[in-house]
């Protein structure tokens, strides 16, 4: 008996060490230990031995079982140690590129609009959307901008023929024209015709001009306006707003200053200069960056606010030309090349780094 | 409009620095586009010499050696030169030694090739008047030698070029600036002299000259006034008003016409004069012109006229287009002695339209569709006639013809200091309001306390004629604040009540949009939304194109709306390619506008392309996206518009939509329904065609900006089975072009019948698709998973099976088709 148990020991040695796989293994272990195996065999002949040698027998099989189990589980251990190994693959060389693509890029343009919202909500602007099509009422009539205005004329402006129909972009008088919006001041209109003060808008969007195509020009642009309706708002407020968006977007330096100008629907209005210091690229020490005014009393009228009662404020700008001015760029054709070495540029994150 | 500084300083005083009346200018709010300076600038040891002698350098070709005298400024000099120009007897400025020219070139005594030279003669380059280097410049009128440069040139000049609002046509004019200005610096303003006024008392009656007047549209012509001038001498007028027209970009005529031109730039009234000798029949008629009816204006040309044109006519035919043009043949000319002046409000609409038409505009038009005060145009011909008889000789007979005028201007603002300081919030002194009111001649009329004594002042405001843009009490605010200074307006934080209110449901959509895409490594575009029509012919029918087209397109590639996103990002990947630059994953969110049943529909849409990589090399290849990678990405964008992709039928693309693959792209959704979504392989044809290489995956979802849902409203938990799942394999073998979702809907609607009450099928997913050896023709197999769950306890497998069995009965039974065993 101590020899079959000896020997069963003896092979196991010899046999496991030969194991690589899991169904070799679970084939081997069941040979020894299975309901069929050597070792299990040898334990149903316990009821032939001897009464008086059974302890000494029991012992025996115990202490081999043991002996055997320990080179199973060590066996076990070596197989699910290779079987991850095996899933590792050569080292890494690190310093390889990610053969991924990407990352995604935002456009400079959207950059540049999600950081002026982000500054306007923070000060309870909300973002609000219109139409790219547009009516003559809500982009001239309602801006108290005259009929022979030449900013109507086609000339300067897209029309549609008097056949187009849009479907869900409202007229408010029948039968006026389309036309593409030439500033997003429509989407105050609207904003304004939808409900009463107080109001604290900003509109980025796009709009259209007539006109030649250049380093400064393009047939669609972006703007971003703001509009504040409330009760006693003044042009010391109007100031603070301006002097707060730009210092925020340029730092605390940044000084606006304000030209006296002439806008229909704004009265007083104002050209807004901006400090050029921080600008690349500007030689000049100040350099215009939009219009504002307080929106003018008849605009009120238009939209059924009375103006004895509420005042307010609008600034506008073009986002192309705030982009260009941030980063440098001095053709606005660059925008709408999509060139990817020109998209690349804008990311947030470390300068020159890349994800590769 | 340009202003010279020697002009304005006819009317006030301006000692401040070229910098600070341009700042004051600017601050005003006229803005100042340029400021030139004309005449010689300031050099010193710069002296008038005569050149005595010249020869021929001896070591040096093309160089001379001159002796020049400079008379008490050093007697006689010796000077090597270069120029060709520099010939005995000739006088020329000399800078000295000492002397600085422009570029810091210092002038010494010095050696030039061997020969001594004691200065230098000078071209006008070389002193800053002009880019003029090939010789010197030569000094006419004999200016005495050795006087400085200053006194031997024309004095110099300051030239504004402004660009004047609309609003402000009283500053189209150099007394208007002057006006303005002299606000400003708190100067008095001087008004030139006048000596005419109107009085023809003994002159005598020339009905032969100009028999009569008639005005046919007194509503585009208000006033017509006509001044007969008997006996001129035409020649050129005085060297002074020469100097003036010429500083501000006009080309002298001779005296008449400079008058006429000086008087528009004096006082902004545009006028005109005709020969009396030319005018047939001796009538000025205002009136229409006659279809057919054509004109030679003053620059040669000839212009037909349509029967909406004002012209001034004499019997027989139009001497002039009104306030725009006169004719080649009725004008001043050097044998005229007998003139017309006519002195006129045209409105500003009638000369505006035919100013476009002829697309013809002048000075003088340009002031009419600005508005032109017609209560100062009578002082303007007196003006005019001061001048003319001044410059030209002659006088004024009878009759003076005046038709029509408007009602006597009057206009009377009430403000108060409270009103004021309530818009601009922040305090000015009632005094110092008052000063900036009466030094642009807007008067006080009344000044009355009002109900509220603390409150300050109220102000009756008289406003001069000039000043039609001031109508209400907030025009006033603007002219206060104007001439305080709007650089002094305080410091404030901003007031900030937060009104919560949510952005654009639009704006949101935008947003979510921009971010899933470029978080999925697309790179954002922006594309022009105005496209050629043969570049949309692809993209949508024939009849939709005319509903996009605008009316009056700039560019014929920027004629129509576009319909799709992906068209200008095949203009970027081409542009990419075309450069070198590997582009694969492109995308936009914007405006796309979609015809339907024939209205126009604007949208909100994301687009994308996916191009191969073509160009690329890699180390290690990745998996190129395919037609799902494109469905994948429209489902999430249809999800963050609030859109359940696998909610509407997706319908194949056909032959109608040719920017797309047959049979490799579908549709999904109808923008007349809300929103609308396609997606697949891009037309190979047309993709190569275009000049791009590689397959274009594209994808783009559209909706209607009002179905965008404000916000996504609050999810509820739904609880879930902590028991684990038991999970079943089936594969069907189906017709060929049956499609996968509708076999899976078959199928989970089997499996929840054959469960019933029992437990929940969890999820029926495909996990292969296979066709070939083993099926029969036209047949292929789909395998499902399936994944059974129980709420209560951990499934047995008899009961699985059970249930599993039923559901292959009656899916062979109800969908026809067969188990792949």
């Amino acid at each position: 008996m101590q020899e079959t148990l000896s020997a069963i020991l003896a092979k196991a040695a010899v046999e496991l060490p030969g194991i690589l796989t899991r169904p070799e293994f679970e084939a081997a272990k069941a040979r020894y230990v299975g309901p069929h195996g050597e070792l299990t065999a040898l334990m149903k002949q316990m009821g032939a031995v001897p009464k008086e040698q059974r302890p000494a027998f029991g012992k025996l099989i115990n202490e081999t079982k043991a002996q055997l189990q320990v080179q199973l589980d060590a066996t076990l251990a070596r197989i699910a140690e290779a079987e991850l190994a095996a899933q590792l693959g050569p080292p890494v060389d690190p310093t390889l590129p990610s053969p991924d693509a990407g990352p995604g890029t935002y456009h400079p343009l959207t950059l540049v609009r999600e950081e002026m919202c982000r500054i306007l909500r923070k000060v309870g602007f909300a973002v609000a959307d219109g139409p790219e099509v547009e009516t003559e009422y809500y982009c001239f009539d309602a801006l108290n901008t005259p009929i022979d205005h030449p900013a109507r004329d086609d000339k300067d402006t897209f029309y549609f023929p008097a056949s187009a129909r849009f479907g869900n972009i409202s007229r408010r008088v029948p039968n006026e024209r389309y036309l593409l919006r030439t500033h997003t001041s429509s989407v105050q209109i609207r904003t304004m015709l939808q409900g009463p003060p107080p109001i604290r808008i900003v509109s980025p969007g796009r709009v259209y001009r007539r006109d030649t195509t250049d380093a400064t020009h393009s047939a669609n642009f972006h703007q971003l306006e703001c509009l504040y309706v409330d009760r006693n708002v003044t042009v010391r407020d109007l100031k603070a707003l301006l002097d707060y968006i730009f210092a925020a977007l340029l730092g605390p330096d940044t000084q606006t200053r304000f030209r006296p100008h002439y806008f229909g629907y704004t009265e007083p209005s104002f050209e807004v200069d901006l400090s050029a210091a921080h600008l690349p690229k500007v030689k000049k020490p100040w350099i215009e960056i939009g219009g504002c005014g307080m929106v003018d009393p008849a605009v009120f009228e238009a939209v059924g606010y009375d103006p004895e009662v509420w005042s307010g404020y609008a600034f506008g700008m073009g986002l192309e030309r705030l982009a260009m001015l941030l980063y440098g760029i001095d053709d606005i054709r660059f925008f709408y090349q999509n060139d990817l070495r020109f998209l690349r540029q804008f990311a947030p994150g470390p300068r020159g780094g890349s994800a590769s | 409009m340009r202003v010279s500084l020697n002009w304005l300083r006819d009317y006030v005083q301006l000692d401040a620095s070229v910098e600070e009346i341009s700042r004051a200018i600017t601050f005003l709010g006229l803005e100042v586009e340029s400021v030139q300076t004309t005449g010689a600038p300031p050099l010193e040891h710069v002296v008038v010499g005569e050149i005595l002698t010249r020869a021929r350098h001896p070591n040096a070709d093309k160089l001379s050696v001159c002796t020049v005298d400079v008379g008490p400024a050093g007697g006689v000099k010796t000077i090597v030169c270069g120029a060709n120009n520099c010939d005995a007897g000739r006088r020329v400025l000399v800078a000295l030694p000492g002397a600085v020219l422009p570029g810091n070139l210092v002038i010494k005594a010095s050696k030039i090739r061997g020969q001594v030279s004691e200065g230098m003669m000078c071209s006008p380059d070389e002193i800053g008047m002009g880019i003029e280097h090939d010789g010197l410049l030569l000094l006419e009128g004999q200016p005495a030698l050795g006087l400085p440069m200053q006194q031997a040139l024309p004095a110099g000049d300051v030239v504004f070029e402004l660009e004047i609002t609309p609003n402000r046509p009283d500053c189209l004019s150099h007394l208007g600036i002057a006006r303005e200005l002299a606000a400003w610096f708190k100067l008095p303003l001087v008004y030139p002299q006048e000596k005419f006024r109107g009085d023809i008392s003994g002159a005598a009656a020339r009905p032969d000259l100009l028999a009569g007047v008639r005005v046919d549209h007194a509503g585009d012509c208000p006033l017509y006034t006509a001044h007969v001038i008997t006996g001129v001498q035409i020649g050129p007028s005085p060297v002074w008003m020469q100097e003036r027209l010429k500083a501000v970009g006009l080309r002298p005529i001779n005296n008449v016409v400079d008058v006429s031109n000086y008087v528009m730039l004096e006082t902004g009234q545009p006028l005109h004069a005709f020969d009396a000798a030319q005018l047939g029949g001796r009538q000025l008629i205002v009136r229409r012109a006659a279809g057919g009816e054509k004109i030679v204006t003053l620059d040669g040309k000839e212009r037909p006229l349509n029967g909406h044109m004002l012209v001034i006519a004499d019997a027989e035919r139009p001497l002039a287009i009104a306030g725009i043009m006169g004719g080649e043949n009725s004008g001043v000319s050097s044998a005229t002695t007998d003139l017309v002046l006519e002195c006129a409000i045209f409105k500003r609409q009638a000369i505006r339209g035919t100013s476009r038409k002829l697309g013809l505009a002048s000075d003088s038009s340009y002031r009419f569709e600005r508005g032109v005060d017609p209560h100062a145009a009578l002082e303007s011909a007196w003006r005019a006639i001061d001048l003319i008889l001044e410059t030209a000789g002659g006088r004024v007979v009878g009759p003076v013809y005046r038709l029509g005028g408007e009602a006597p201007w009057q206009r009377e603002i009430v403000v108060t200091h409270d009103f004021i300081t309530e818009k601009l919030g922040f305090d000015i002194p009632a005094a110092e309001m008052r000063a900036a009111f009466e030094s642009l001649e807007l008067t006080i009329a009344r000044e009355e306390p009002t109900l509220h004594p603390r409150r300050g002042p109220a102000w009756t405001v008289t406003i001069p004629s000039w000043r039609d843009d001031l109508d209400r009490p907030i025009d006033l605010v603007e002219e206060v604040l104007r001439l305080y200074g709007t650089d002094r307006i305080p410091a404030a934080a901003v007031q900030a009540p937060g009104l919560a209110v949510d952005d654009d449901p639009a704006v949101q959509f935008n947003r979510r949009a921009t971010e899933y895409l470029v978080g999925h490594d697309f790179h954002e575009c922006a594309n022009i939304t105005l496209r050629p029509a043969k570049e949309l012919a692809g993209w949508t029918s024939q009849a939709a194109m005319q509903e996009l087209a605008l009316a009056n397109p700039f560019v014929d590639d920027q004629s129509h709306l576009r319909t799709t996103l992906i068209v200008g990002l095949l203009e970027a990947l081409k542009l990419n390619q075309s450069r070198g630059v590997v582009a694969s994953r492109l995308a936009e969110v914007g405006r796309v506008f979609i015809e339907k049943d024939g209205q126009v529909l604007e949208c909100a849409a994301a687009g994308f392309v996916m191009a191969e990589p073509v160009g690329e090399r890699t180390w290690r290849q990745r998996e190129a996206a395919d037609f799902y990678s494109a469905k994948h990405h429209v489902a999430a964008l249809a999800a963050l518009a609030g859109a359940d992709l696998s909610s509407r039928p997706l319908a194949p693309v056909t032959a109608a939509q040719p920017g797309w693959q047959v049979g490799h792209s579908t549709t999904a959704g109808d923008i007349g329904d809300g929103w609308m979504a396609r997606f697949g392989l891009l037309n190979l044809a047309m993709v190569k065609s275009l000049g791009i290489e590689g397959r274009v995956f594209a994808g783009i979802f559209a909706i209607l900006p009002e179905r965008l849902p404000a916000g996504f409203g609050v999810r509820r938990f739904v609880e879930f089975s902590g028991f684990p799942p038991a999970l079943r394999d089936l594969a069907l073998v189906v017709d060929e072009n049956a499609p996968a979702a509708e076999v899976q809907a078959k199928l989970t609607e089997a499996a929840s019948r054959a469960a019933g009450s029992a437990f929940a099928v969890e999820r029926v997913g495909v996990f292969d698709v296979y066709r070939g050896a083993g099926l029969p023709v036209g047949k292929k197999s789909l395998a499902f998973n399936l994944m059974f769950r129980s709420a209560q306890r951990t499934l047995t497998d008899d009961e699985v099976n059970t249930v599993f069995q039923r559901l292959q009965d009656d899916i062979v039974a109800t969908a026809g088709c067969q188990i792949r065993k």
